[in-house]
């Protein structure tokens, strides 16, 4: 069985406060590695942007509670097999974490017009914007 | 780019390949399905369903289906069980297109819905259901 990785991010409930742990699950970890190539390179973006986060969003299920939207901009992903590329400018690179701090999916979202680090519609789809950063 | 951060991990685990089959991912309590090997950028249709489109070109590469606990409860396996035979260990299986189904169902049907539910359920995929008893989120 393939252990747990723990990564330091943000306190969705501190912001100012300690780092707290983000698990990438073992399981999951090696599912993707199996099964969905792309999905586990990416992997190294999801962790880049735990580490880096620039919009961090609460409520991102209407029919489960809790969990977090962590949201930035890598330099580059995996985009097909061992092809990788710069990161588009349109898009944001969200994390989501379920109310565990578990990682269960990354990916592109297109951008919002109002805010390109926000993912569009971010207003309707969250309850709400918790962190931003200020660099 | 860098070396995984997890590859030590996944030494002694064998070759990745590619399925292109539903599954369930029990930390986020949803279904994936994929029928490509590429990066995905999500476009979210409501709050069940997740469209996948190709970061290469944005054709539609899969789906997500969000929530999918609460569809079983709120449906019932009854309701959402197309091959409802129960086994000798009276495991029954969840039809994806069945939960589809119920997932449109509870929202508005505006053509931009009815578009992406009718894709999903087109994808071609010899897994067309999951057993219930692996719907258990984490």
């Amino acid at each position: 069985m393939t252990a747990d990785y723990a990564c330091k991010t943000i306190d969705p409930n501190n912001p100012g406060g300690p780092p707290i742990d983000a698990i990438f699950p073992g399981d999951l970890t090696l599912r993707y590695y199996k099964y969905s190539p792309v999905r586990y390179g990416n992997l190294i973006a999801a962790k880049y942007v735990l580490q880096h986060p620039r919009r961090v969003f609460f409520g991102v299920r209407e029919y489960n509670e809790g969990g977090w939207c962590y949201a930035g901009r890598p330099a580059e992903w995996y985009i097909r097999g061992d092809r990788t590329a710069p990161f588009p400018e349109d898009r944001v690179f969200a994390v989501y974490l379920n109310p565990n701090m578990r990682v269960y999916e990354c990916r592109a979202e297109y951008a919002a017009d109002d805010d390109p680090l926000c993912p569009v519609d971010w207003q309707n789809r969250y309850r709400g914007l918790i962190w931003k950063s200020t660099s | 780019m860098e070396k995984h951060f997890l590859a030590d991990r996944m030494q002694g685990e064998g070759s990745p390949e590619f399925r292109a089959e539903p599954w369930y991912n029990p930390y986020g309590d949803c279904i994936v399905y994929q029928i490509a090997d590429e990066a995905v950028v999500a476009e979210r249709v409501d709050e069940v369903l997740t469209v996948y489109n190709s970061a290469m070109d944005d054709r539609p590469i899969g789906f997500q289906i969000k929530g999918v606990h609460a569809i079983v409860q709120k449906f019932g396996l009854d309701g959402l069980a197309v091959e409802s035979e129960a086994d000798s260990g009276g495991v029954r299986s969840i039809s994806i297109v069945a939960l589809l189904l119920a997932a449109y169902e509870q929202g508005p049907r505006t053509l931009g819905r009815r578009r992406a539910y009718a894709a999903a359920m087109e994808y071609p995929a010899e897994k067309r259901s999951i057993p219930a008893d692996e719907l258990q989120p984490a």
